[in-house]
Protein backbone atom coordinates (compact mmCIF):
# COMPACT_ATOMS: atom_id res chain seq x y z
CA UNK A 1 0.00 0.00 0.00
CA UNK A 2 2.79 2.33 0.87
CA UNK A 3 4.49 1.76 -2.23
CA UNK A 4 1.20 2.57 -4.49
CA UNK A 5 1.25 5.64 -2.20
CA UNK A 6 4.64 6.59 -3.10
CA UNK A 7 3.99 5.96 -6.94
CA UNK A 8 1.31 7.91 -6.78
CA UNK A 9 3.07 10.73 -5.48
CA UNK A 10 5.81 10.62 -7.85
CA UNK A 11 3.49 10.47 -10.20
CA UNK A 12 1.58 13.56 -9.05
CA UNK A 13 5.30 15.28 -8.71
CA UNK A 14 5.99 14.15 -12.08
CA UNK A 15 2.76 15.66 -13.91
CA UNK A 16 2.68 18.50 -11.45
CA UNK A 17 6.24 19.22 -12.38
CA UNK A 18 5.50 19.65 -15.93
CA UNK A 19 2.48 21.07 -15.95
CA UNK A 20 3.86 23.94 -13.54
CA UNK A 21 7.43 24.42 -15.78
CA UNK A 22 6.34 28.20 -17.50
CA UNK A 23 7.68 28.12 -20.94
CA UNK A 24 7.90 30.34 -24.26
CA UNK A 25 6.15 28.19 -27.21
CA UNK A 26 7.73 29.95 -30.53
CA UNK A 27 6.03 29.09 -33.76
CA UNK A 28 4.19 30.08 -36.80
CA UNK A 29 6.44 30.87 -39.88
CA UNK A 30 9.59 28.75 -38.09
CA UNK A 31 11.34 26.05 -39.15
CA UNK A 32 12.32 25.03 -35.79
CA UNK A 33 9.15 25.34 -32.65
CA UNK A 34 10.55 25.80 -29.68
CA UNK A 35 9.68 26.08 -26.49
CA UNK A 36 12.00 27.56 -24.21
CA UNK A 37 12.11 27.25 -20.49
CA UNK A 38 14.11 29.07 -17.57
CA UNK A 39 17.04 26.83 -18.12
CA UNK A 40 17.12 26.97 -21.91
CA UNK A 41 16.97 30.87 -21.67
CA UNK A 42 20.21 30.89 -19.21
CA UNK A 43 22.26 29.16 -21.84
CA UNK A 44 21.26 31.63 -24.72
CA UNK A 45 23.32 34.67 -25.12
CA UNK A 46 22.36 37.09 -22.28
CA UNK A 47 21.85 40.84 -21.78
CA UNK A 48 20.65 43.35 -19.96
CA UNK A 49 19.04 46.60 -21.27
CA UNK A 50 17.11 49.55 -18.99
CA UNK A 51 13.24 50.61 -19.96
CA UNK A 52 11.54 53.57 -18.42
CA UNK A 53 8.65 51.28 -16.89
CA UNK A 54 5.00 52.67 -15.58
CA UNK A 55 6.97 54.49 -12.34
CA UNK A 56 8.88 56.68 -14.55
CA UNK A 57 12.08 55.60 -13.22
CA UNK A 58 14.37 53.45 -15.26
CA UNK A 59 15.23 49.77 -14.43
CA UNK A 60 17.63 47.38 -15.92
CA UNK A 61 16.19 44.02 -17.26
CA UNK A 62 17.88 41.07 -17.87
CA UNK A 63 17.33 38.22 -20.89
CA UNK A 64 17.87 37.28 -24.47
CA UNK A 65 17.08 39.54 -27.44
CA UNK A 66 13.77 38.48 -28.86
CA UNK A 67 16.03 38.43 -32.14
CA UNK A 68 18.15 35.41 -31.00
CA UNK A 69 15.43 33.50 -30.30
CA UNK A 70 14.34 33.99 -33.75
CA UNK A 71 17.28 33.01 -35.15
CA UNK A 72 17.13 29.86 -33.26
CA UNK A 73 13.68 29.16 -34.91
CA UNK A 74 14.54 29.81 -37.70
CA UNK A 75 13.00 32.54 -38.39
CA UNK A 76 13.97 34.98 -41.48
CA UNK A 77 16.19 37.70 -39.60
CA UNK A 78 19.58 39.60 -40.79
CA UNK A 79 20.37 39.16 -44.37
CA UNK A 80 17.10 37.39 -45.36
CA UNK A 81 15.17 40.45 -43.68
CA UNK A 82 14.18 41.22 -46.89
CA UNK A 83 11.92 41.48 -49.81
CA UNK A 84 8.47 39.55 -48.94
CA UNK A 85 10.23 38.43 -45.58
CA UNK A 86 9.53 42.08 -44.54
CA UNK A 87 5.56 41.71 -44.25
CA UNK A 88 6.24 38.78 -41.68
CA UNK A 89 4.98 40.31 -38.29
CA UNK A 90 5.90 38.71 -34.28
CA UNK A 91 2.75 38.31 -32.24
CA UNK A 92 3.18 38.03 -28.34
CA UNK A 93 0.98 36.53 -26.27
CA UNK A 94 0.69 36.51 -22.75
CA UNK A 95 -0.98 34.69 -20.03
CA UNK A 96 -3.88 36.97 -19.30
CA UNK A 97 -5.05 37.26 -23.17
CA UNK A 98 -3.38 40.21 -23.64
CA UNK A 99 -1.18 40.80 -27.61
CA UNK A 100 0.87 42.73 -29.00
CA UNK A 101 2.44 43.06 -32.19
CA UNK A 102 5.72 43.80 -34.01
CA UNK A 103 7.16 43.77 -37.49
CA UNK A 104 10.44 42.06 -38.07
CA UNK A 105 12.08 44.77 -38.74
CA UNK A 106 11.40 46.49 -35.81
CA UNK A 107 13.24 43.67 -33.74
CA UNK A 108 16.14 43.10 -36.19
CA UNK A 109 19.76 44.50 -35.49
CA UNK A 110 20.59 44.83 -39.14
CA UNK A 111 17.75 47.73 -39.16
CA UNK A 112 17.69 49.27 -35.83
CA UNK A 113 19.72 49.63 -32.49
CA UNK A 114 17.27 48.71 -30.12
CA UNK A 115 17.35 45.81 -28.39
CA UNK A 116 14.54 44.35 -27.34
CA UNK A 117 14.56 41.32 -25.08
CA UNK A 118 12.73 38.42 -22.98
CA UNK A 119 13.90 39.22 -19.58
CA UNK A 120 13.58 36.48 -16.85
CA UNK A 121 15.39 38.77 -14.36
CA UNK A 122 16.23 41.92 -12.84
CA UNK A 123 19.08 43.02 -10.63
CA UNK A 124 19.72 39.82 -9.95
CA UNK A 125 16.38 38.31 -9.15
CA UNK A 126 13.76 36.98 -10.57
CA UNK A 127 10.81 38.94 -11.96
CA UNK A 128 8.01 39.61 -9.47
CA UNK A 129 4.40 37.21 -9.75
CA UNK A 130 2.14 39.04 -12.05
CA UNK A 131 5.11 40.40 -14.14
CA UNK A 132 7.05 37.13 -14.71
CA UNK A 133 8.62 34.40 -15.22
CA UNK A 134 9.01 36.16 -18.62
CA UNK A 135 8.64 39.90 -19.36
CA UNK A 136 9.11 41.81 -22.62
CA UNK A 137 11.07 44.41 -22.41
CA UNK A 138 11.10 47.14 -25.06
CA UNK A 139 13.46 49.75 -24.31
CA UNK A 140 12.90 53.63 -25.53
CA UNK A 141 8.78 53.61 -26.41
CA UNK A 142 7.35 56.72 -25.06
CA UNK A 143 4.56 53.67 -22.72
CA UNK A 144 5.44 50.44 -21.89
CA UNK A 145 2.52 49.35 -23.05
CA UNK A 146 4.30 46.69 -25.30
CA UNK A 147 6.50 46.07 -22.99
CA UNK A 148 3.51 42.60 -21.41
CA UNK A 149 3.95 40.60 -18.80
CA UNK A 150 3.81 36.92 -18.63
CA UNK A 151 4.48 35.94 -22.16
CA UNK A 152 3.42 32.60 -23.20
CA UNK A 153 3.80 32.50 -26.71
CA UNK A 154 6.17 34.45 -29.40
CA UNK A 155 4.02 33.42 -33.05
CA UNK A 156 5.42 34.52 -36.40
CA UNK A 157 3.43 35.07 -39.25
CA UNK A 158 2.98 36.42 -42.81
CA UNK A 159 0.69 39.82 -43.07
CA UNK A 160 -1.95 38.83 -45.55
CA UNK A 161 -3.98 41.20 -47.60
CA UNK B 1 -14.11 37.43 -47.63
CA UNK B 2 -15.35 34.18 -46.72
CA UNK B 3 -18.18 34.19 -47.72
CA UNK B 4 -17.87 35.05 -50.67
CA UNK B 5 -16.02 31.96 -51.15
CA UNK B 6 -19.02 30.53 -50.12
CA UNK B 7 -20.65 31.57 -53.30
CA UNK B 8 -18.92 28.26 -54.56
CA UNK B 9 -17.84 26.25 -52.30
CA UNK B 10 -18.92 24.92 -48.64
CA UNK B 11 -16.09 25.46 -47.07
CA UNK B 12 -14.10 22.70 -48.13
CA UNK B 13 -16.59 20.87 -49.97
CA UNK B 14 -18.90 21.71 -53.19
CA UNK B 15 -21.47 24.19 -52.34
CA UNK B 16 -24.95 22.30 -51.94
CA UNK B 17 -27.01 23.81 -54.83
CA UNK B 18 -29.45 26.49 -53.00
CA UNK B 19 -27.20 27.24 -49.99
CA UNK B 20 -27.12 31.16 -49.86
CA UNK B 21 -24.23 32.66 -48.04
CA UNK B 22 -25.30 35.17 -44.88
CA UNK B 23 -23.38 37.94 -44.37
CA UNK B 24 -23.54 38.57 -40.77
CA UNK B 25 -24.37 42.46 -40.14
CA UNK B 26 -22.77 44.30 -37.33
CA UNK B 27 -21.37 48.21 -36.76
CA UNK B 28 -18.06 48.76 -37.89
CA UNK B 29 -16.86 49.88 -34.51
CA UNK B 30 -16.64 46.58 -33.68
CA UNK B 31 -14.36 46.02 -35.69
CA UNK B 32 -13.65 42.49 -37.88
CA UNK B 33 -11.80 40.29 -35.83
CA UNK B 34 -14.63 37.32 -36.45
CA UNK B 35 -13.99 33.75 -35.95
CA UNK B 36 -15.57 32.17 -39.17
CA UNK B 37 -13.77 28.90 -39.83
CA UNK B 38 -13.18 28.27 -43.09
CA UNK B 39 -15.18 24.71 -43.62
CA UNK B 40 -18.59 25.88 -41.82
CA UNK B 41 -19.45 29.57 -43.28
CA UNK B 42 -22.73 31.35 -42.32
CA UNK B 43 -25.53 29.91 -44.51
CA UNK B 44 -29.22 31.05 -44.67
CA UNK B 45 -29.67 27.44 -44.24
CA UNK B 46 -27.40 26.06 -41.72
CA UNK B 47 -28.73 29.09 -39.29
CA UNK B 48 -31.91 28.27 -39.64
CA UNK B 49 -31.33 24.59 -38.69
CA UNK B 50 -28.44 25.75 -35.82
CA UNK B 51 -31.74 27.96 -34.52
CA UNK B 52 -34.31 24.46 -34.53
CA UNK B 53 -31.44 22.46 -33.32
CA UNK B 54 -30.78 25.15 -30.12
CA UNK B 55 -34.67 24.46 -28.90
CA UNK B 56 -34.67 20.93 -29.53
CA UNK B 57 -34.97 18.58 -26.64
CA UNK B 58 -34.04 15.45 -28.68
CA UNK B 59 -30.58 16.06 -28.34
CA UNK B 60 -30.66 15.40 -24.70
CA UNK B 61 -31.22 12.03 -22.75
CA UNK B 62 -35.02 11.81 -21.66
CA UNK B 63 -35.58 14.81 -24.12
CA UNK B 64 -36.09 17.22 -21.85
CA UNK B 65 -32.96 19.75 -21.34
CA UNK B 66 -32.33 21.69 -25.07
CA UNK B 67 -29.83 24.54 -25.07
CA UNK B 68 -32.29 26.73 -24.46
CA UNK B 69 -33.33 25.46 -21.22
CA UNK B 70 -30.70 27.26 -19.76
CA UNK B 71 -30.36 29.93 -22.78
CA UNK B 72 -33.38 31.71 -22.51
CA UNK B 73 -33.44 34.30 -25.27
CA UNK B 74 -35.56 36.51 -23.21
CA UNK B 75 -32.94 36.66 -20.46
CA UNK B 76 -30.34 37.65 -23.51
CA UNK B 77 -29.70 33.40 -23.46
CA UNK B 78 -29.67 33.37 -19.70
CA UNK B 79 -31.54 31.50 -17.37
CA UNK B 80 -31.76 34.08 -13.91
CA UNK B 81 -30.51 31.19 -12.08
CA UNK B 82 -27.05 30.98 -9.83
CA UNK B 83 -26.61 27.22 -11.34
CA UNK B 84 -28.28 25.38 -14.03
CA UNK B 85 -29.83 21.96 -13.93
CA UNK B 86 -29.61 19.43 -16.61
CA UNK B 87 -30.65 16.62 -17.40
CA UNK B 88 -29.86 14.22 -14.27
CA UNK B 89 -30.71 17.18 -12.14
CA UNK B 90 -27.41 18.20 -11.10
CA UNK B 91 -26.19 21.90 -10.74
CA UNK B 92 -23.44 23.35 -12.98
CA UNK B 93 -20.37 24.08 -11.28
CA UNK B 94 -20.27 27.48 -12.89
CA UNK B 95 -22.99 30.03 -13.98
CA UNK B 96 -24.35 29.80 -17.16
CA UNK B 97 -23.16 32.54 -19.60
CA UNK B 98 -24.88 35.05 -21.71
CA UNK B 99 -24.61 34.44 -25.48
CA UNK B 100 -24.31 38.02 -27.42
CA UNK B 101 -21.17 38.59 -29.87
CA UNK B 102 -19.72 35.19 -29.66
CA UNK B 103 -18.82 35.68 -33.09
CA UNK B 104 -15.69 37.87 -31.50
CA UNK B 105 -14.86 35.08 -29.57
CA UNK B 106 -11.49 32.97 -29.34
CA UNK B 107 -11.96 30.75 -26.27
CA UNK B 108 -15.31 29.92 -24.60
CA UNK B 109 -16.25 28.89 -20.94
CA UNK B 110 -15.58 31.34 -18.36
CA UNK B 111 -12.27 29.71 -17.97
CA UNK B 112 -11.81 29.52 -21.91
CA UNK B 113 -11.37 26.12 -22.39
CA UNK B 114 -13.28 25.45 -25.79
CA UNK B 115 -11.65 26.66 -28.73
CA UNK B 116 -14.38 27.77 -31.44
CA UNK B 117 -18.08 27.59 -31.44
CA UNK B 118 -17.90 24.26 -32.61
CA UNK B 119 -15.76 22.59 -30.16
CA UNK B 120 -17.58 24.38 -27.41
CA UNK B 121 -21.08 22.84 -28.35
CA UNK B 122 -20.28 19.64 -27.71
CA UNK B 123 -19.36 19.71 -24.10
CA UNK B 124 -23.29 20.94 -23.05
CA UNK B 125 -24.26 18.23 -25.39
CA UNK B 126 -21.86 15.15 -24.37
CA UNK B 127 -21.58 16.04 -20.34
CA UNK B 128 -23.95 13.46 -18.15
CA UNK B 129 -24.96 16.79 -16.02
CA UNK B 130 -25.87 19.02 -19.11
CA UNK B 131 -27.99 17.09 -22.06
CA UNK B 132 -25.99 13.86 -21.29
CA UNK B 133 -26.17 12.21 -25.19
CA UNK B 134 -23.46 11.33 -27.45
CA UNK B 135 -23.13 13.18 -30.67
CA UNK B 136 -23.99 9.94 -32.25
CA UNK B 137 -27.48 9.16 -30.44
CA UNK B 138 -28.12 12.64 -31.01
CA UNK B 139 -27.76 11.97 -34.79
CA UNK B 140 -29.54 8.66 -34.91
CA UNK B 141 -32.59 10.11 -32.85
CA UNK B 142 -32.88 13.25 -35.57
CA UNK B 143 -32.18 10.96 -38.19
CA UNK B 144 -35.45 9.27 -37.72
CA UNK B 145 -37.49 12.50 -37.32
CA UNK B 146 -38.86 13.10 -40.57
CA UNK B 147 -38.11 17.05 -40.28
CA UNK B 148 -34.34 16.88 -40.50
CA UNK B 149 -33.08 14.91 -42.95
CA UNK B 150 -34.27 17.72 -45.66
CA UNK B 151 -32.93 20.65 -43.13
CA UNK B 152 -29.62 18.86 -43.49
CA UNK B 153 -29.72 18.63 -47.03
CA UNK B 154 -30.90 22.23 -47.24
CA UNK B 155 -28.02 23.05 -44.92
CA UNK B 156 -25.16 20.60 -45.97
CA UNK B 157 -26.27 19.26 -48.72
CA UNK B 158 -26.57 15.63 -48.15
CA UNK B 159 -29.67 13.90 -45.66
CA UNK B 160 -27.12 12.47 -43.24
CA UNK B 161 -27.08 13.50 -39.83
CA UNK B 162 -24.06 13.97 -38.37
CA UNK B 163 -22.53 15.09 -34.98
CA UNK B 164 -20.33 17.45 -36.79
CA UNK B 165 -22.74 18.71 -38.42
CA UNK B 166 -25.26 19.48 -35.48
CA UNK B 167 -22.32 21.16 -34.07
CA UNK B 168 -21.26 23.24 -37.39
CA UNK B 169 -25.21 24.50 -37.55
CA UNK B 170 -25.71 25.16 -33.87
CA UNK B 171 -22.64 27.27 -34.15
CA UNK B 172 -23.93 29.13 -37.11
CA UNK B 173 -26.76 30.17 -35.24
CA UNK B 174 -24.49 31.57 -32.34
CA UNK B 175 -22.78 33.61 -34.68
CA UNK B 176 -25.70 35.50 -35.52
CA UNK B 177 -26.26 36.31 -32.17
CA UNK B 178 -25.22 40.09 -32.53
CA UNK B 179 -26.36 42.96 -30.32
CA UNK B 180 -25.74 46.11 -31.46
CA UNK B 181 -29.31 47.71 -30.72
CA UNK B 182 -28.80 49.40 -27.01
CA UNK B 183 -28.89 53.02 -26.79
CA UNK B 184 -25.51 53.66 -26.39
CA UNK B 185 -24.97 52.03 -30.07
CA UNK B 186 -27.39 54.84 -31.25
CA UNK B 187 -25.11 57.37 -28.95
CA UNK B 188 -22.47 56.19 -31.25
CA UNK B 189 -24.18 56.52 -34.33
CA UNK B 190 -25.41 59.82 -33.80
CA UNK B 191 -29.18 59.06 -33.09
CA UNK B 192 -29.09 59.21 -29.37
CA UNK B 193 -28.19 62.22 -27.16
CA UNK B 194 -27.26 60.61 -23.54
CA UNK B 195 -29.21 62.12 -20.28
CA UNK B 196 -26.59 63.45 -18.00
CA UNK B 197 -25.81 60.49 -15.70
CA UNK B 198 -25.59 57.73 -18.77
CA UNK B 199 -22.95 60.56 -20.31
CA UNK B 200 -21.34 60.36 -16.69
CA UNK B 201 -21.25 56.83 -17.01
CA UNK B 202 -20.25 56.08 -20.05
CA UNK B 203 -16.87 58.76 -19.38
CA UNK B 204 -16.35 56.88 -16.19
CA UNK B 205 -16.66 53.56 -17.55
CA UNK B 206 -14.06 54.12 -20.61
CA UNK B 207 -11.92 56.66 -18.51
CA UNK B 208 -11.21 56.77 -14.81
CA UNK B 209 -12.98 53.90 -13.83
CA UNK B 210 -11.07 52.08 -16.43
CA UNK B 211 -13.36 49.36 -16.84
CA UNK B 212 -12.75 49.88 -20.44
CA UNK B 213 -9.37 47.99 -20.70
CA UNK B 214 -10.94 44.80 -20.09
CA UNK B 215 -14.68 45.13 -21.13
CA UNK B 216 -13.22 46.68 -24.41
CA UNK B 217 -14.45 49.01 -26.42
CA UNK B 218 -18.02 49.44 -27.51
CA UNK B 219 -18.65 45.57 -27.16
CA UNK B 220 -17.57 45.72 -23.81
CA UNK B 221 -15.44 42.65 -24.48
CA UNK B 222 -11.58 42.07 -24.78
CA UNK B 223 -10.78 38.59 -24.72
CA UNK B 224 -8.58 38.35 -21.88
CA UNK B 225 -8.30 36.51 -18.14
CA UNK B 226 -8.18 37.77 -15.03
CA UNK B 227 -8.58 37.48 -11.33
CA UNK B 228 -10.63 40.57 -9.99
CA UNK B 229 -10.04 39.91 -6.65
CA UNK B 230 -13.25 38.27 -5.86
CA UNK B 231 -11.77 36.03 -3.11
CA UNK B 232 -8.57 36.11 -1.65
CA UNK B 233 -8.50 32.23 -2.29
CA UNK B 234 -10.37 31.53 -5.08
CA UNK B 235 -12.55 28.05 -4.51
CA UNK B 236 -12.85 27.81 -8.54
CA UNK B 237 -8.89 27.59 -9.92
CA UNK B 238 -10.21 28.98 -13.45
CA UNK B 239 -7.88 29.43 -15.52
CA UNK B 240 -5.43 27.29 -13.91
CA UNK B 241 -7.45 24.01 -14.90
CA UNK B 242 -6.64 25.07 -18.37
CA UNK B 243 -3.34 26.02 -18.22
CA UNK B 244 -1.48 24.35 -15.60
CA UNK B 245 0.10 27.61 -14.42
CA UNK B 246 -0.45 28.94 -10.55
CA UNK B 247 -0.35 32.01 -11.79
CA UNK B 248 -3.37 32.01 -13.59
CA UNK B 249 -5.36 30.83 -10.62
CA UNK B 250 -8.64 32.29 -10.06
CA UNK B 251 -8.54 34.02 -13.07
CA UNK B 252 -11.76 34.09 -15.24
CA UNK B 253 -12.48 35.44 -19.01
CA UNK B 254 -13.61 39.16 -19.35
CA UNK B 255 -17.25 38.95 -20.34
CA UNK B 256 -19.41 41.25 -22.40
CA UNK B 257 -21.89 43.61 -20.85
CA UNK B 258 -23.98 44.00 -23.00
CA UNK B 259 -27.91 43.13 -22.12
CA UNK B 260 -26.45 43.34 -18.50
CA UNK B 261 -29.44 43.67 -16.88
CA UNK B 262 -30.59 41.26 -18.18
CA UNK B 263 -28.37 38.24 -16.99
CA UNK B 264 -28.49 38.49 -13.09
CA UNK B 265 -26.54 36.82 -11.50
CA UNK B 266 -23.21 38.02 -11.80
CA UNK B 267 -19.35 36.89 -11.87
CA UNK B 268 -18.56 32.90 -12.85
CA UNK B 269 -20.81 31.71 -9.92
CA UNK B 270 -23.50 34.09 -9.69
CA UNK B 271 -22.33 35.24 -6.63
CA UNK B 272 -23.97 38.62 -6.91
CA UNK B 273 -27.68 39.16 -7.29
CA UNK B 274 -27.92 42.55 -8.46
CA UNK B 275 -25.47 44.95 -10.51
CA UNK B 276 -25.59 47.75 -7.60
CA UNK B 277 -23.62 44.49 -5.77
CA UNK B 278 -21.47 44.33 -8.29
CA UNK B 279 -20.40 47.79 -7.70
CA UNK B 280 -17.73 46.28 -5.00
CA UNK B 281 -15.22 46.83 -8.17
CA UNK B 282 -14.97 50.37 -7.31
CA UNK B 283 -13.94 49.60 -4.05
CA UNK B 284 -10.67 48.99 -3.39
CA UNK B 285 -10.64 45.40 -2.88
CA UNK B 286 -11.47 45.26 -6.39
CA UNK B 287 -7.88 44.14 -7.56
CA UNK B 288 -7.53 46.37 -11.14
CA UNK B 289 -4.35 46.10 -12.44
CA UNK B 290 -4.85 49.19 -14.52
CA UNK B 291 -5.62 51.51 -11.33
CA UNK B 292 -3.06 52.93 -9.52
C1 LIG C 1 -27.67 22.75 -18.06
C2 LIG C 1 -27.55 24.13 -18.51
C3 LIG C 1 -26.94 24.37 -19.88
C4 LIG C 1 -27.30 23.81 -21.08
C5 LIG C 1 -28.37 22.76 -21.34
C6 LIG C 1 -26.47 24.44 -22.07
N1 LIG C 1 -25.64 25.35 -21.50
FE1 LIG C 1 -24.34 26.57 -22.45
N2 LIG C 1 -23.55 27.15 -20.69
C7 LIG C 1 -23.99 26.73 -19.45
C8 LIG C 1 -23.02 27.07 -18.43
C9 LIG C 1 -23.13 26.76 -16.94
C10 LIG C 1 -21.96 27.74 -19.10
C11 LIG C 1 -20.64 28.21 -18.47
C12 LIG C 1 -19.83 26.94 -18.20
C13 LIG C 1 -18.36 27.14 -17.87
O1 LIG C 1 -17.82 28.21 -18.08
O2 LIG C 1 -17.74 26.18 -17.41
C14 LIG C 1 -22.35 27.77 -20.51
C15 LIG C 1 -21.58 28.39 -21.51
C16 LIG C 1 -21.94 28.39 -22.85
C17 LIG C 1 -21.21 29.10 -23.88
C18 LIG C 1 -19.95 29.94 -23.69
C19 LIG C 1 -20.20 31.41 -23.90
C20 LIG C 1 -18.94 32.24 -23.78
O3 LIG C 1 -19.02 33.47 -23.83
O4 LIG C 1 -17.84 31.66 -23.64
C21 LIG C 1 -21.85 28.84 -25.06
C22 LIG C 1 -21.48 29.36 -26.44
C23 LIG C 1 -22.95 27.95 -24.77
N3 LIG C 1 -22.99 27.71 -23.41
C24 LIG C 1 -23.79 27.40 -25.73
C25 LIG C 1 -24.65 26.33 -25.46
C26 LIG C 1 -25.26 25.50 -26.49
C27 LIG C 1 -25.07 25.67 -27.99
C28 LIG C 1 -26.01 24.58 -25.84
C29 LIG C 1 -26.82 23.43 -26.44
C30 LIG C 1 -26.06 22.52 -27.26
C31 LIG C 1 -25.87 24.84 -24.41
N4 LIG C 1 -25.03 25.89 -24.23
C32 LIG C 1 -26.54 24.12 -23.42
C33 LIG C 1 -25.17 26.05 -19.20
C34 LIG C 1 -25.86 25.31 -20.15
C1 LIG D 1 -8.83 43.79 -14.92
C2 LIG D 1 -9.89 43.53 -15.84
C3 LIG D 1 -11.27 44.08 -15.49
C4 LIG D 1 -11.60 45.39 -15.23
C5 LIG D 1 -10.69 46.59 -15.21
C6 LIG D 1 -13.04 45.38 -14.99
N1 LIG D 1 -13.55 44.12 -15.12
FE1 LIG D 1 -15.49 43.58 -14.96
N2 LIG D 1 -14.96 41.63 -15.14
C7 LIG D 1 -13.69 41.17 -15.37
C8 LIG D 1 -13.68 39.72 -15.30
C9 LIG D 1 -12.47 38.82 -15.49
C10 LIG D 1 -15.01 39.33 -15.02
C11 LIG D 1 -15.50 37.90 -14.74
C12 LIG D 1 -15.06 37.65 -13.30
C13 LIG D 1 -15.59 36.42 -12.64
O1 LIG D 1 -16.65 35.94 -12.99
O2 LIG D 1 -14.93 35.93 -11.71
C14 LIG D 1 -15.79 40.56 -14.92
C15 LIG D 1 -17.15 40.61 -14.66
C16 LIG D 1 -17.89 41.75 -14.57
C17 LIG D 1 -19.34 41.79 -14.36
C18 LIG D 1 -20.25 40.57 -14.25
C19 LIG D 1 -20.64 40.13 -15.64
C20 LIG D 1 -21.52 38.91 -15.68
O3 LIG D 1 -22.15 38.67 -16.72
O4 LIG D 1 -21.58 38.16 -14.71
C21 LIG D 1 -19.70 43.10 -14.32
C22 LIG D 1 -21.10 43.64 -14.16
C23 LIG D 1 -18.49 43.88 -14.49
N3 LIG D 1 -17.42 43.03 -14.66
C24 LIG D 1 -18.45 45.27 -14.51
C25 LIG D 1 -17.26 46.00 -14.50
C26 LIG D 1 -17.21 47.44 -14.29
C27 LIG D 1 -18.42 48.33 -14.11
C28 LIG D 1 -15.90 47.78 -14.30
C29 LIG D 1 -15.27 49.16 -14.04
C30 LIG D 1 -15.62 49.74 -12.75
C31 LIG D 1 -15.13 46.56 -14.54
N4 LIG D 1 -15.99 45.51 -14.64
C32 LIG D 1 -13.76 46.52 -14.67
C33 LIG D 1 -12.57 41.93 -15.61
C34 LIG D 1 -12.49 43.30 -15.41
Amino acid sequence: MRKYCFIILVCLVIVGGIQAQPAIKVSGEVTKPLQLQTADLAKMKRVTVSMRDRDGNEHPYTGVPVAEILDQAGVTTGKQLRGENLTKYLLVKCADGYEVLFSLAELDSSFTDRTVIIADSSEGKPLPAGKGPFRLVVPGEKKPARSSFQVTELVIRWAKE
Amino acid sequence: MILSAATGFLGFGIRAPGVEPLTPVYPSYFGNRIDIPADNPLTVQGVQLGRMLFYETALSAGDRVSCATCHRQELAFTDGKRFSAGVDGTLQPRNTMSLANLLWVRNFFWDGRARGLEQQAETPLTNPHEMGQTLAVSARKLQSKTIYPPLFRAAFGSDTVTGLRIVQALAQFERTLISAGSRYDRYLQGAYQPTGSEAGGIALFYGKGTCGHCHDGPKTYGELFHNNGLDSIPRDPGRETVTGQPYDRGRFRVVTLRNIELTAPYMHDGRFSTLTDTSFITNPKFSNPFKN
